[in-house]
């Protein structure tokens, strides 16, 4: 490589110096800096005296910084090992929280400066902006008396709520249109596709502010930006601030940045570079320009009690005549009604504008008289009302109205009650007894005899009643006296006694007729029941002690009485097996069921899915079970053909029918209502006395 | 006329079961096998000439052992294709078995209580028929995958105790003493009543009779077309008034066979109705003259017994665990 020949450096001995050989000089400048006390000056210094602390002695640099895992230790871990915990001891009588080292631990000691800070800021009171002050200055509040307090930016209770419901600013409110979006203003429509959910548009808001203009409604002047000299002119005081905001700006309140946080927004941002914003520690805010300036007084936060009122003194006979004047000012002499008081003066409203009146045409004379006031003097509508002479009735007459239809109760009143009344009364303008009788239907005997507190009872039950007490049981047993009472109102109603009922002494006739009715109920109840009932239920009988056996030999236990046997049992117990034994049932087998026997289906099967229930069963708890009754009723109806239903009777080519026909149903018929009535002779069978009663 | 000739020689003894044997069932077809179910919870497939009574092997002709019961083994029925056979028992559930790999194919349960019986039915042994303690008759249907039954019987007032399936009938014994006769194509249930509990039901081939026990030492024939009695079976010394005893016909339709409460199986001629041989199942022999009067135990109960369709050979299980097959000799 090519290397530049230098000339070699002359070693130091050959270094000439400045002062040629002189006493070297050295130039001092400055005053020495005083010797450290504190301070790095490279001597050895143990671990332990490297620690960092700020002014509060406490450690700076936690583990983390110097990798440890002690982080927090600082901020509560408790120690460098880590935390250690605390043996937490309370109880009722020694609450931990009112132990003496309660106060050990403060929240202050675990805040750095920034938390300090921003707790010292959050102490300090404010007001909501939007409070004006009481009664400050007439230079804020409108030149109207009360309505400056309600003049606030702050929103209103509606207003927040609806915007928690999803309203927001400028929005209309009612349910979302569907329309293509407005994203030009040019008011192109853009394809069906683009349509969405928009909120319905703000409605303008009408002002309630008097026209003092000819301009029309809903004119907005041209000048929007500068509003604030418009404001007195066109609008009146009486602007309700909530309606209107679209034209006021809102004082936005310039927050000063937060002291505790990072960095500048950009909004704050001044250009300058002198603040760091990632500068640790509290942001002091010197002025960085020479001179005071003038700092806007804000309203005081507190309120100055008094400050706005003026206090008008009103001399005494001043008040005693506002109070004396409100009786003159009521037009009938009264009161005025609870809650309201009378205006002492018109109420004054500077910018009305005072028309004069109209000019009357010379020579114009009203056609309305006008009646002299003094004649007749003031008349309340209820002084009128009262003063009135008419009743209803010549109301109505005068009206030209119908009479009613209908009688009063003087028409069926005798003469001599109606006078009675009158004389009493002292009311001479009633109408006429008549006297007339009762309308149809009215009975004349409205004598209550005793004979109506007996109840009614069909012969045959009470007959029936009786026939049970002569064989089994009456009802009563404790009672002898009711007893017999009981089979005399029996015997009444069966017709073999024609005496009232008596009734027992000591006993109201409430009380009879009471006892009467129970009579009936009981005869109702405890009839003997008849045929296929009576073979479901025993009586308990008790054994006829003979006379004179002793009576160790009653024994709790009685015999049970033996049950009525089903014939069939007793038949089959014989050996007679035949047609005593049998019986037949219908029952409905299912589809699949009858599919897989490779069997025609009766036609009357259900078209149901694969379980079934096999046979008809009621779900009812019937003390006649439905399968006995069909029993029965096949014993009745099929007498001739033991082996085949009736609908079997009715279709003969019933086995033949393909598998996949089921029933057709008809809307329009039923022949199971339609069907004449089963003869007689079945239902007797059925319902009738049996020869098979107990 | 007396019947030809009835088996009466002990041919093979089948054991191994330990507890009371309670059916036996041939197989279909040439009836090779018999299969016996039993108390012990287990079911035994045996061929009866593999294992001749004097043979001392603990279980001789053994072919097949299936467990799945929880609870004894109450009845077994072989379908005609012999691939399947279906049981029941007291843990309230039926069985349908395969017979090669001896795995159930299904496994119904809805019962109430203890399963009595379960017979094939159907065409084709679509179905299977199932008779309960708990007074109800169940069908079921082998081709689909229902878990419920096709259809249920429920008119019993009682256990029902046995179950029998002709054609498109279905013929159901009860403790009520009732024998219900279901007809599919009529939809009509015939009800006959006996008076005594019916433990057994029996449809001779015709299908024009049918054969009761009843718990009143009577093995009754009647009439299914209007239930009457055609013969009553009783026997001196013929005892069935407490257990489940089962009758059957044999030697086509002309022989009864029932066993008994004290371990004897009777065989009376059907027409004539006189006691043609008595049988001692634990001694395995015939006991010919008076029957000397003991005291029976539990296990002497010969609760089981099984004609062979094919051949003259019957079969008896009792008590003791044990299966005699008779034959011809």
């Amino acid at each position: 490589m090519f290397k530049r020949q230098r000339a070699a450096s002359p070693s130091s001995a050959q270094k000439r110096s400045r002062t040629g050989g002189a006493a070297p000089q050295v130039i001092k400048l400055g005053t020495e800096l005083p010797p450290e006390d504190e301070g790095d000056d490279g001597a050895f210094v143990p671990v332990w005296k490297q620690t960092v602390t700020d002014e509060r002695g406490r450690r700076r640099l936690h583990g983390a910084f110097t990798g440890g895992f002690s982080a927090g230790y600082f901020n509560t871990v408790g120690s460098k090992e880590g935390w250690t915990p605390k043996a937490f001891v309370s109880s009722r009588s020694n609450r931990n929280k009112d132990q003496a080292k309660a106060g050990t631990q403060r929240p202050e000691d675990f805040m750095d400066d920034e938390d300090l800070a921003e707790a010292a800021e959050m102490r300090q009171l404010e007001t909501a902006q939007s409070f004006a002050a009481i009664g400050t200055g007439a230079a804020d509040a409108p030149n109207d008396d009360f309505f400056g307090l309600f003049k606030t930016e702050e929103d209103t209770i509606g207003v927040k709520i609806i915007q928690k419901m999803g309203w927001r600013r400028d929005q209309g409110i009612g349910r979302k249109v569907r329309r293509a979006a407005h994203l030009d203003d040019n008011g192109l429509n853009s394809s069906i596709k683009d349509r969405h959910l928009f909120a319905p548009t703000d409605t303008q808001s009408m002002s309630t502010f008097r026209q003092d203009q000819r301009k029309g409604l809903g004119f907005q002047s041209e000048s929007r930006l500068s509003r604030s000299e418009d404001d007195t002119e066109e609008k009146s005081s009486f602007v309700l601030p909530f309606l209107d905001r679209t034209d006021k700006p809102r004082p936005t309140k310039k927050s000063a940045p937060k002291q505790t946080s990072f960095g500048v927004g950009i909004l704050n941002d001044t250009g300058s570079d002198d603040e760091d914003p990632y500068e640790l520690g509290p942001k002091i805010k010197f002025n960085k320009t020479i001179g005071k300036e003038k700092k806007a007084k804000k309203p005081s936060k507190f309120a100055k009690a008094g400050a706005g009122v003026s206090h008008v003194v009103i001399p005494k006979k001043d008040s005693m005549r506002t109070t004396a004047s409100l009786s003159k000012l009521s037009l009938d002499g009264k009161a005025p009604l609870r809650g309201f008081a009378f205006a002492t003066e018109v109420m004054f409203q500077p910018n009305r504008p005072k028309f004069p009146p109209p000019s009357i045409p010379p020579g114009w004379t009203s056609a309305k008289g006008v009646t002299p006031e003094s004649q007749r003097g003031f008349q309340t509508v209820g002084d009128a009302a009262k003063s009135s002479a008419l009743d209803a009735k010549s109301r109505a007459a005068l009206l030209g109205e119908s009479q009613l239809p209908g009688k009063s109760i003087f028409n069926f009143i005798s003469k001599e009650s109606r006078d009675r009344i009158a004389t009493v009364t002292g009311k001479v303008n009633l109408p006429q007894g008549l006297g007339e009788s009762g309308p149809e239907g009215h009975s004349q005997d409205t004598h209550k005899t005793l004979w109506s507190f007996v109840p009614v009872l069909d012969k045959e039950i009470a007959a029936a009643a009786l026939a049970k007490g002569a064989t089994g049981w009456m009802p009563y047993a404790e009672d002898s006296a009711k007893r017999t009472r009981y089979v005399e109102f029996l015997e009444l109603r069966a017709g073999s006694r024609q005496a009232l009922p008596e009734r027992a002494s000591g006993m109201s006739v409430a009380d009879w007729a009471k006892e009467l009715e129970e009579f009936a109920h009981a005869a109702r109840v405890f009839k003997p029941t008849t045929g296929f009932m009576a073979s479901r239920f025993t009586s308990s009988t008790t054994s006829q002690s003979a006379p004179g056996s002793d009576r160790d030999d009653d024994t709790l236990l009685r015999a049970a009485k033996v049950k009525p046997t089903d014939p069939a049992e007793e038949a089959a117990k014989m050996g007679m097996y035949g047609p005593m034994t049998r019986s037949q049932i219908t029952f409905h087998s299912t589809r699949l069921l009858c599919k897989r026997f490779n069997v025609a289906p009766p036609p009357d099967v259900p078209f149901a899915p694969e379980t079934g229930k096999g046979t008809e069963k009621s779900t009812t708890e019937d003390a006649v079970n439905q399968t006995a009754m069909d029993e029965m009723k096949k014993a009745v109806l099929t007498r001739g053909l033991p082996d085949r239903p009736a609908w079997m009777n009715q279709t003969n080519v019933a086995v033949p029918v393909p598998e996949t026909a089921h029933a057709m149903v008809d809307v329009e018929k039923n022949d199971a209502l339609d069907k004449g009535r089963a003869p007689d002779e079945v239902f007797r069978s059925i319902f009738g006395d049996d020869d098979d009663s107990d | 006329m007396p019947p030809l000739s009835f088996p009466t020689t002990p041919i093979a003894r089948l054991t191994g079961h330990s507890g009371i044997v309670h059916s036996i069932a041939y197989s279909s077809g040439s009836s090779q096998y018999i299969l016996t179910g039993s108390s012990d919870r287990t079911i035994r497939l045996f061929n009866p000439g593999k294992a001749p009574p004097t043979s001392t092997a603990p279980s001789a002709g053994l072919i097949n052992k299936y467990s799945a019961h929880g609870y004894e083994v109450l009845s077994l029925d072989v379908n005609t294709a012999n691939d399947r056979f279906v049981s029941t028992g007291g843990d309230k559930t039926v069985f349908l078995w395969d017979v090669q790999t001896a795995q159930t194919i299904k496994r119904w349960t809805g019962h109430a209580g203890r399963v009595n019986r379960g017979v094939f039915g159907g065409e084709d042994d679509s179905v299977v028929v199932s008779a309960s303690y708990d007074g109800t008759v169940k069908v079921w249907d082998v081709k689909s995958s229902h878990y419920k039954p096709l259809v249920t019987f429920d008119e019993a007032r009682d256990s029902v105790t046995d179950v029998c399936v002709f054609d498109a009938e279905i013929v159901t014994a009860s403790v009520d003493g009732r024998v219900r006769s279901y007809d599919l194509r009529m939809g009509l249930c015939s009800v006959d009543a006996i008076g005594y509990p019916v433990t057994s039901v029996g449809v001779s081939k015709k299908g024009t009779e049918c054969l009761l026990s009843s718990l009143d030492s009577t093995v009754r024939l009647m009439d299914r077309a209007d239930g009457t009695l055609l013969k009553a079976y009783r026997g001196e010394g013929f005892v069935n008034k407490e257990l489940k005893v089962r009758s059957t016909l044999g030697l086509n339709d002309s022989v009864v066979v029932s066993g008994s409460d004290d371990g004897m199986v009777y065989a009376w001629d059907l027409l004539e109705g006189d006691v043609l041989h008595r049988f001692r199942h634990s001694e395995m022999r015939e006991v010919t003259g008076k029957v000397g009067v003991e005291k029976p135990g539990k296990k002497d109960v010969v609760g089981a017994v099984a004609f062979c369709k094919t051949r003259k050979e019957w079969a008896s299980a009792g008590g003791d665990g044990n299966v005699v097959v008779w034959g011809m000799g």
